[in-house]
């Protein structure tokens, strides 16, 4: 029989606070992380339709990690330093007990190293001057320097990888992580999701493809409203999340804290359209239905949607329509949030958030508002989403997430009972 | 025209920036290796540095003969102050060891 997977760490690194108690705190408040982009030097503000984003105002590596750790890495694996030693002391995880072959790192990424990337792009089409490209250029931007590093700052000699697929990274990230504990090829599993590409080319990418807020932007904390009648496109977010995965055997042993227990997962492809879901939601649901069916859970038996929801307009729609497509009359039984109208969309990180998310829900019994629910849209109604937080024992938890390229993640958090 | 003891100085203090130091601690006998604990990564993006500061571009084959602070000014001072009476070899003391392809 394959290993059980549990949680027994958890880091973070977001808009609404650095650090678990700090996140969830404000989670449960349902404080906005969302403001205003008051400059992008030296371009033009104006060029820019969008104007909201979920920042982290105030962050150096340097209050956070040993001197020199950062300095080589762009912001998202500064980010994933942060969370992942977060998770590693909530875990009380020691690598000096462990076998460290036996310890894998596996980062959901979605841009990478854009803030170095983009200057240096920047500075050489503007300068000519090819022997100015920084030394460092090369290892930054190679999607797998936040996996690396993580492996490096924590001594995990065991399989290291980066899963890119734009907005589920990380969602895969917990599915992969759980595969390689089942399969045995690791005790336990650093998982990492992390983005940090608020930055002037990724930005007005984002804008041009017509995929982010722009009604709000002089109401910032208003601009992510997933379900919302109101809503009009994603706000982008940065940050990390980390959670140490363990085989349960291995977690017992060193009688480690368990948070939940990483039950199913399912990944699949709509092969259909490189940003755009299936309107009918079929693909949704199966690839639901996939991951309950790998957790050997049913329907009837899940309590808790961390829903994927970006506050887009067809996004947001498909998923509850899929939602009622596989649950049927329990989809207005089922508690469900949307993580986004807090922190926005983090991309790579949004998967790993949406876990930890799952994972305190699991433990407290509580479950964190869902920002601007002012006039919930009837395309995407269900009777358990609140702009309140609720409390409610909750034993089964799912995650959804998607990502561009008709990509598809579902991972099935459980309570512990061992 | 740069002086001997500028070119010092500021290679100084542009090892001192690089590794968060003071400048006082850094002197030309230290190896950039083994005293300033410098990885072969380090050593090139703090020439990466000196670059800027003086304008230069540092061949590779010359990067061989750069292990201590004090070859590392000898070789700036030499390309940015041309012996006088050899104008036409700017660099006279570069090293002719080519880098392994």
């Amino acid at each position: 029989m394959s290993a059980r997977v549990v949680i027994t760490g958890l880091g973070v690194v977001s808009p609404i606070g650095i650090g678990v108690p700090q996140f969830w705190k404000a989670a449960l408040e349902g404080r906005s992380g969302i403001s205003a982009i008051s400059a992008f030097d030296p371009f033009p503000l104006e060029g820019y339709r969008s104007r909201v984003a979920g920042r982290i105002l105030e962050f150096s590596p340097e209050q956070y990690l040993p001197v020199g750790q950062g300095d080589r890495v762009d912001r998202y694996a500064q980010f994933a330093l942060v969370a992942a030693k977060e998770a590693l002391a909530d875990a009380d995880f020691r690598i000096e007990r462990e076998e460290p072959h036996r310890v894998g790192v596996i980062v959901g990424a979605g841009m990478g190293g854009m803030v170095m990337g983009e200057r240096e792009i920047t500075q050489l089409y503007e300068q000519k001057r090819p022997h100015r490209v920084h030394p460092n250029f090369i290892p930054v931007i190679t999607l797998n320097s936040a996996s690396g590093i993580v492996a490096m700052a924590y001594g995990a000699k065991g399989p290291n990888l980066t899963i890119s697929t734009a907005c589920s990274s990380s969602a895969h990230a917990l599915g992969q992580a759980m595969h390689a504990i089942r399969a045995g090829s690791a005790d336990a599993v650093i998982v990492v999701g992390a983005d940090a590409s608020i930055t002037p080319l990724v930005f007005a990418g984002f804008c041009s493809l017509r995929a982010l807020s722009t009604k709000y932007n002089d109401a910032p904390e208003r601009a992510s409203r997933p379900f919302d009648k109101g809503r009009d496109g994603f706000v982008m977010g940065e940050g990390a999340g980390a959670l140490i995965l363990e085989s349960l055997s291995h977690a017992k042993k060193r009688n480690a804290r368990m948070y939940a227990e990483v039950a199913g997962y399912a990944a699949t492809s709509e092969a259909y359209h490189m940003v755009i879901p299936r309107e009918d939601g079929e693909e949704v649901a199966t690839t639901m239905r996939l991951a309950l069916k790998d957790a050997g859970v049913t329907p009837a038996q899940v309590d808790y949607i961390n829903a994927h929801a970006t506050s887009t307009t067809v996004g947001d729609a498909v998923e509850v329509k899929a939602i009622r497509l596989l649950f049927k009359s329990r989809a207005d039984k089922l508690a469900v949030s949307a993580t986004k109208s807090l922190v926005g969309h983090t991309l790579g990180a949004a998967g790993s958030l949406a876990g930890i998310v799952s994972a305190l829900t699991l433990t407290s019994g509580q479950i964190h508002p869902t920002l601007n629910l002012d006039d919930p849209d009837p395309a995407c109604a269900l009777a358990g989403l609140s702009a309140q937080p609720q409390a409610r024992k909750t034993k089964v938890a799912l995650i959804n997430a998607f990502g561009f390229g008709s990509n598809n993640a579902a991972v099935v958090l459980k309570a512990i009972s061992t | 025209m740069a002086k001997t003891t500028e070119v010092s100085d500021k290679i100084i203090q542009a090892l001192a920036d690089y590794l968060k130091r003071d400048a006082a601690s850094i002197q030309p006998t230290h190896h950039l290796r083994d005293d300033l604990g410098l990885d072969s990564m380090a050593v090139i993006e703090m020439l990466y540095r000196i670059e800027e500061v003086f304008n230069l571009q540092i061949p590779d084959q010359d990067l061989v003969g750069l292990t201590t602070v004090g070859q590392v000014i000898a070789y700036v001072h030499d390309r940015v102050m041309p012996a006088p009476a050899a104008p036409k070899k700017p660099a006279a003391k570069r090293s002719t060891k080519s880098k392994k392809a």
